[in-house]
């Protein structure tokens, strides 16, 4: 499963790194927004959910996080466990405030219009610092990015796996032939 | 003396035309455009804009702290494969 995907009930939170130390330290590549929060959602385990992982924070090394396991004391034993994925239970998150949604809830899932017609699946959210986006990757391969906002999401049905988008009408280009004719870039005053 | 101080904000007539335009229309819609380079404006605030990355439009709807900066900050042009376990998105 890819970095910070969920399967439904488990979320992939981080990965262990190569060892730090011959005390059995280890470096963690963090997927949390506040990468010290990877040990604050309670009881990691690995993918199959078998092994349960109890960390403590030491330091950060090399731009990456340092931590102790538990039963961890030597660095053959930390150097066996590389490339672990950790997981935490979705259901440990902090509850949502209301229109909060958890990313890896929405990537994945159906995107209809409002006309109930299928056109794609939800890639990625991103705030480029002007509001939420929601990218959608369109069944014709190409990719359609609408604001993240009632308007142009009306609907998001979690259980049902699916978010209807009403993307905003599109103006373009009507100005750029006048533009030219002015003698193109010019300032708010038209002393340009 | 900078030079927005001395002439003014830099901003391409046909958008600040084309902002003109929708905002008497009152209608819902993007205006999307390439200028990159034009500075946002006071009378840009509550419109949305479609700015173009060199691949897609980025939605950025003008906000009044967005006022004096550039279109293009709001629309970066490399991919940012960042994390997701925790985040949130917040619908307005």
């Amino acid at each position: 499963m890819s970095e910070g995907m969920s399967d439904g009930t488990r979320i992939c939170v981080g990965v262990i790194g190569a060892p730090h130390g011959v005390r059995g330290e280890v470096r963690l590549k963090s997927f949390t927004a506040d990468p010290e929060d990877i040990v604050a959602y309670g009881q990691l385990t690995d993918e199959t959910g078998n092994r349960q992982f109890a960390l403590t924070l030491t330091g950060w090394a090399k731009g990456m996080l340092v931590a102790r396991i538990k039963g961890v004391g030597d660095r053959s034993t930390a150097e066996a466990l590389k490339g672990t994925e950790l997981y935490v239970d979705r259901a440990l998150l902090p509850e949502l405030e209301e229109e909060e949604y958890y990313h890896a809830d929405l990537i994945g899932l159906e995107v209809e219009d409002v006309e109930g017609r299928p056109q794609g699946k939800v890639k990625t959210l991103d705030n480029f610092g002007a509001g939420d986006v929601m990218e959608v990757e369109l069944t014709d391969g190409t990719s359609l990015v609408v604001p993240f906002t009632r308007r142009a999401v009306p609907e998001i049905d979690l259980e049902g796996g699916r978010v209807v988008i009403d993307p905003p009408q599109e103006i373009e280009g009507e100005f750029e032939a006048e533009s030219e004719e002015d003698g193109g870039a010019t300032d708010r005053e038209g002393r340009g | 003396m900078a030079r927005s101080v001395s002439k003014g904000p830099f901003v391409d007539a046909y958008l600040l035309k084309k902002a003109e335009k929708s905002r008497a229309s009152g209608r819902n819609e993007v205006i999307k455009t390439w200028s990159r380079r034009s500075t946002i404006l006071p009378q840009f605030v509550g419109l949305n804009f479609g700015v173009y990355n060199g691949q897609k439009f980025i939605p950025v709807l003008v906000t009044e702290n967005m006022v004096g900066h550039k279109f293009g900050e709001f629309s970066p042009t490399r991919q940012y494969f960042g994390h997701t376990a925790d985040r949130k998105a917040k619908r307005d």
